[in-house]
């Protein structure tokens, strides 16, 4: 229906363009695209459906992160990531609306160029936001790398990771920019860790304020 | 840490999940506040809980507009279903929640014991949520207070549709023009739930198919483009 895009001004925390569009999909009840730079994921939610027995919690929703790779069969990795979805999605809903139900967010790889867990996160709440549930907040999750001299370098894309020693990727949710999920690769320092979680941390209100017009434009279409 | 920018929101403006609205929901009276969906309360503030537009349909009664597609039953609605199971005594009925909703036999009109309300699995029936809740099973019945059955029950022949309930609301909202529009063109009878069904009956395949596309593409139109729309179909459609 529409389109957003939004690059971070000035050189300090520099975002690959945004792209992302809302209620792609017709079967699930919200779905979204997004695509950083080169890197793109697409997301469908599904819920609040009906919930195996076996996974079923009285007071709370079930939240499932699914995970599909660009092709073949979900590997180990791919398992880690689901993990990392469904545990930052299950604190962003407001489960405790919706008791004995299941929440179900997919997500599915359609290009990785670099901060492809990132862009899954960011997609899944872009699909949560159009489908109409209740969330307790947003979240939204930033990409950076530590270079071999070891500066810093916000989302970087899959040329610029090849010089990497360490790689970061940190969720924050919206209320207090507090960390809501977070998964390194590498060796680093602490000092590094706190200037990359410091960079992520301001680069993520850029994220929220697209999520904001991405809204303000889908509100005509809402009736 | 940086701190959240406390930007005053308003009736009327796009609001995030985790937005505090407290300010704009204590204007005017503030003896009695009704916090609808989309609201909720933590503590001493008011809490956004979904993306959509912040608005005051009544008085002192707030709610956030958002896009929906799937349904959540509210006692009072009224829901177009599909039977999936009929069992002994309850019929199953597919409305579109997380959970089957139940419709006994006995809450037809004239349904007794020994007079079973005839209706088959695939059946589709306009009915009310007697009880809903999160914690409970939908329950339907298809007649009212007095024992009648009104518009409620099955709905013969026809073609159901499904579509964002969005939709639903602005189509039976008072000032929405299509089905008055459709009106004139051909006859033909609906049934709108508020779960997202609309059932179609229409004279021909044709015109079913007309009022169908119709109802979805009325979704981004604004009131002239429905009018302007209905009479171009009524054009095209007596023309083939």
């Amino acid at each position: 229906m529409a389109d957003m895009s939004g690059q971070a001004s000035g050189e300090d925390h520099k975002l690959r363009p945004f792209y992302c569009e809302l209620n792609v999909l017709s079967r699930p009840d919200g779905s979204a695209i997004v695509t950083q730079g080169e890197t793109a994921a697409i997301a469908g939610v599904y819920g609040p459906i009906e919930v195996k027995p076996n996974k079923i919690h009285i007071e709370k929703a079930t939240v499932e992160g699914i995970y599909r790779p660009k092709s073949g069969l979900p590997c180990v990795s791919d398992r880690l990531c689901e993990t990392t979805l469904q545990n930052t999605f299950e604190a962003a809903v407001l489960t405790s609306q919706y008791p004995r139900t299941l929440i179900s967010i997919s997500v599915q790889e359609m290009q990785d160029s670099g901060g492809l867990l990132a862009c899954a996160i960011n997609a899944g709440c872009l699909a949560l936001m159009n489908s109409g549930l209740s969330m307790k907040f947003l979240v939204a999750a930033v990409h950076c790398m530590i270079n071999k001299t070891g500066e810093v370098i916000l989302d970087p894309d899959n040329k610029q990771l090849k010089d990497s020693c360490a790689s970061l990727m940190f969720a924050f949710d919206n209320v207090d920019k507090n960390i809501v999920s977070s998964s390194t690769h590498g060796r680093f320092t602490e000092a590094q860790y706190q200037e990359a979680l410091l960079r992520c941390r301001t680069a993520s209100t850029e994220i929220f304020q697209l999520y904001r017009d991405m809204v303000k434009k889908y509100a005509p279409t809402m009736g | 840490m940086i701190p959240t920018p406390d930007p005053a929101y308003r009736v009327g403006d796009s609001v995030l999940p985790g937005d505090d609205v407290s300010a704009a929901v204590r204007t005017g009276d503030v003896s009695k506040i009704v916090l609808g969906p989309g609201l909720r309360r933590l503590g001493s503030q008011v809490v956004v809980s979904r993306a959509g537009v912040l608005k005051m349909p009544k008085n002192n009664v707030f709610v956030v507009d958002a896009y929906q597609k799937r349904y959540i039953p509210v006692k009072d609605e009224h829901v177009v279903g599909v039977v999936t199971n009929a069992s002994s005594d309850v019929f199953r009925v597919d409305i579109g929640a997380s959970v089957t909703a139940s419709l006994s036999y006995l809450d037809f009109e004239h349904a007794t014991k020994k007079n079973r309300p005839n209706i088959q699995v695939g059946d589709v029936v306009y009915a009310k949520l007697s009880t809903a809740g999160r914690d409970m099973e939908p329950e339907l019945v298809c007649v009212d207070t007095h024992g009648k059955a009104g518009k409620l029950g099955k709905l013969e022949d026809g073609f159901l549709l499904t579509c964002s309930l969005n939709l639903i609301r602005k189509l039976l909202s008072v000032n929405c023009p299509l089905l008055q529009a459709l009106g004139q063109k051909w006859p033909y009878e609906c049934a709108f739930g508020m779960n997202g069904k609309v059932w179609i009956k229409a004279r021909s395949v044709k015109e079913t198919i007309a009022i169908g596309n119709a109802i979805y593409e009325s979704e981004l139109m604004d009131n002239a483009q429905i009018k302007k729309m209905c009479t171009n179909l009524g054009l095209v459609i007596d023309s083939m």
